[in-house]
């Protein structure tokens, strides 16, 4: 079994205090939206933990951003330029997830500090990371104080527009998240890519081992 | 007939006449009226009527003599009296039926067809209330008109017959009063004003005849003058929404003189529209005094608001669905926005701008009237202009009248518009070549409620208020049509235009977090998350099913464990 510091602190407590942020967001995105239904906090209290943490977010976006682009490892987010390469690498991992798992064949992509992502993971990571939570900050500030923001809300069509916008993101991100950790799961053991997140250690099985079974 | 004889009848007649003239002017009485003056003279010589009024009869001699009817004897007039007869007891009723008794031998002389000569005489006299002649023209002091006229002022001149009850019937079958009380022309502001300085063609030489349809007709005309004096309150009527209301034949329309008054006008009080608005909004005036504004009035305090100074006085202009009302709490209550920001603020920064988007999005009153009913109210805006699109040009562009506008508006027939006849209205207007959208305003359901201000702790501030689908505010929606003089029409809508994903687009900038959201979302939301979840079950469930494959495969490569 070999270790690979494969998840810098950086990118770790970025991780950590974003997962922390996006439930924090969605139960109290929920509590506003629903509060006929959710009856956790007031809607006050809802509002208030909402804002505070969406700036938290954007503080922790501004880490990833700038760890990313000044260490030049937002490299490991970009797939290949080759789309023909892409199809095939991305069909391939897709077959490991759709069958190959099942079956006991290896994951086709071995992670590494420079290739961290398989190209599925490197298309989504980077649609998240560079459209959807930009996206999301964005909508959330303008619906954070519409009057401050009117002329960039009215740009982009109103306010209930933006606000369409911002649900559409939040229930792609609530559904997102049970796919993620789901997928967390599926390591060498059921703990090993969540135990490598707070450590920053992957841990890989040799080459000539099979894969271990995990459910 | 040659000029002599002309000249020797003209002499005859002048020679017959002047010694009578002569006579009269000199105030030569007759022999009879000499003794009749010798007890009549007395002062103190008085008669209990059977009314118990006093009747004094005494006659002022001098006063008799310089009369124009000093030629004549008692007993032309009073025919039951000469020098030979005098009747002891005479049961006299009332001083008014002695006067028209009296006055009924005048039409000796002066037949109806001489009284009635001058219209408005003719029609005073035929009154049943008129007054007798004796009344406007007196008895033993009667003077020529010119005479009588000369020493009095306009206003005392028209008195002598409007201090009388008089009447002129109306072609509605009204009878307007024509008494004026001259104690209350004295109290008024316009006392030292002569009649006709209001009542434009009417002087001690003119009294034309006018003809009004009703009462209210006479008041809306008479209100008309005032202007002459008052050209500036006047023009600002001209704008105002009574003056619309009144150019379209609303005859309740108040004018000048519903809230001034007319003969008893007096200086314009602060507190003048508590009495005179309070005569058609009753039912707002009632709710104002229920008011923290009222009670400050009351205690004495200088600038507690009262009717005009929130409405304006003679401008008074429509201001339902406007921001007009807002901008005037503003006026009076300058820190309102900074007093909202302190707890009306969103974390981490209290920025001013998200207290009044509150401001602009919610009606004053809907938090500060306790136990308001709102609704929100979706109104056209023209989107070239940066105004509202009027009613008018809904109807022209869509080709309808008041009348036919529902219809072709709500075009399932069942009350209300609904998301799809919402959008299809815009939809339309905008192919006809409009560029429109619908704004949006959460305000009080009646008028009433806006005026019912509370005092501040007992303000809505809880955000659930609004904040919530089952809002109580969100319950009444209302597409509002605004016409270009600013009177509203409400049409009803349902709760779901506003949840509606067809309108995202129409009603794009009015967004209520928690209270309009999309109902389309919810369902996408739910299958989302659940997709979610069934992806991660159902893979989970695969690799369990699977997992004999994969241990058989591990053991086949890796040897017997």
């Amino acid at each position: 079994m070999k270790k690979m510091y494969l998840h810098p602190i950086p990118v770790r407590l970025w991780h950590w205090i974003n997962a922390a942020c996006f439930i924090l967001l969605i139960i109290t995105g929920i509590q506003m939206r629903y509060g006929d239904i959710v009856k956790l906090f007031s809607f006050e209290t809802a509002v208030d933990i909402h804002s505070w943490t969406g700036f938290i977010l954007i503080a922790n976006y501004a880490i990833w951003f700038f760890f990313y682009l000044f260490t030049l490892k937002i490299r490991i987010y970009i797939p290949t330029l080759n789309p023909i390469k892409f199809a095939k690498e991305s069909i391939t991992q897709a077959l490991f997830y759709g069958y190959g798992i099942f079956v006991g064949n290896p994951n086709p992509h071995h992670p590494t500090p420079d290739n961290k992502f398989n190209p599925m993971q490197k298309v989504t990571y980077l649609m998240i990371m560079a459209l959807l939570i930009p996206v999301q900050i964005i909508t959330g500030l303008l619906l954070w104080d519409p009057k401050f923001f009117s002329k960039f809300v009215n740009l982009l069509g109103g306010i209930k527009i933006v606000d369409t916008i911002h649900v559409v993101l939040f229930i792609f991100f609530t559904a997102f998240i049970f796919v993620h950790v789901y997928l967390a799961t599926l390591g060498h053991t059921t703990f090993a890519h969540i135990k490598a997140m707070f450590t920053g250690y992957e841990e890989e099985e040799e080459e000539h081992e099979s894969p271990s079974i995990s459910i | 007939m040659d000029n002599r004889k002309i000249a020797l009848i003209f002499l005859v007649i002048v020679f017959m006449i002047i010694p009578v003239y002569a006579n009269a002017t000199k105030g030569t009485l007759s022999d009879e009226a000499k003794m009749c003056l010798g007890c009549h003279s007395i002062k103190d010589m008085t008669k209990a009527l059977e009314s118990k009024e006093i009747l004094s009869l005494y006659i002022g001699g001098k006063e008799f003599s310089d009369s124009i009817h000093n030629m004549f004897s008692c007993s032309g007039c009073h025919p039951d009296i000469s020098m030979e007869k005098h009747p002891l007891v005479k049961k006299i009723s009332s001083k008014k039926e002695y006067s028209k008794n009296a006055s009924k031998v005048c039409k000796n002389c002066h037949p109806d067809q001489v009284l009635k000569k001058k219209p408005m005489h003719g029609s005073l006299i035929a009154q049943p209330k008129a007054p007798a002649c004796a009344e406007c023209h007196g008895s033993h002091d009667i003077k020529r008109i010119a005479e009588l006229k000369a020493p009095l002022t306009e206003s005392q001149y028209c008195l002598i017959c409007h201090k009388y009850d008089i009447s002129i019937p109306l072609k509605s079958g009204e009878f307007l009063s024509l008494y004026v009380d001259e104690s209350v022309i004295r109290r008024s502001i316009h006392s030292k004003l002569q009649c006709g300085a209001c009542h434009a063609g009417f002087s001690k030489v003119e009294h034309p005849i006018r003809v009004f349809k009703s009462k209210r007709d006479h008041s809306i005309t008479a209100g008309e003058g005032c202007g002459k004096c008052h050209p500036d309150a006047q023009e600002q009527y001209k704008g105002s929404i009574h003056h619309i209301v009144l150019r379209e034949n609303n005859l309740k329309a108040a004018v000048c003189i519903d809230c001034h008054g007319s003969h008893s006008a007096v200086k314009v009080d602060k507190n003048l529209g508590l009495i005179s608005c309070d005569k058609c909004h009753g039912d707002v005036n009632a709710a104002y005094k229920l008011s923290v504004h009222n009670a400050a009035r009351i205690k004495g305090k200088e600038d507690a608001p009262i009717c005009s100074t929130c409405h304006k006085s003679h401008d008074i202009e429509v201001t339902a669905m406007t921001m007009k009302m807002k901008d005037k709490c503003l006026e009076c209550h300058k820190d309102a926005e900074k007093a909202h920001k302190k707890w009306l603020s969103n974390p981490p920064f209290k920025l001013s701008s998200f207290a009044e988007h509150h401001l602009n999005k919610v009606a004053c009153a809907l938090c500060h009237s306790p136990g308001a009913s709102g609704g929100v109210y979706l109104c056209l805006y023209d989107q070239k202009t940066k105004k509202p699109f009027s009613k008018e040009d809904v109807l022209k562009l869509l080709g309808t009248d008041s009348a036919g506008l529902i219809g072709k508006l709500d075009t399932n027939r069942d009350g209300s518009i609904d998301a799809p006849e919402l959008w299809n209205m815009v939809k339309q207007l905008n192919e006809k070549g409009a560029d429109v959208t619908l704004t949006a305003r959460m305000d009080v359901r009646k008028g009433t409620e806006a005026h019912q201000i509370a005092v501040k702790k007992e303000a809505v501030r809880e955000c659930e208020r609004c904040h919530r689908t089952d809002s109580d505010f969100f319950k009444e929606v209302s597409v509002v049509l605004l016409k270009s003089d600013g009177r509203p029409r409400f049409l009803s809508a349902k709760q779901g235009v506003l949840t509606s994903v067809l309108s995202i687009l129409p009603v794009s900038e009015f967004y209520a977090l928690g209270s309009t959201r999309l109902g389309l979302l919810d369902i996408v939301g739910i299958i989302a998350v659940l997709g979610g979840i069934a992806f991660a079950l159902g893979h989970i469930t695969i690799r369990i099913i699977t997992s004999p494959i994969r241990s058989l495969r591990k053991m086949g490569k890796g040897g017997k464990e």
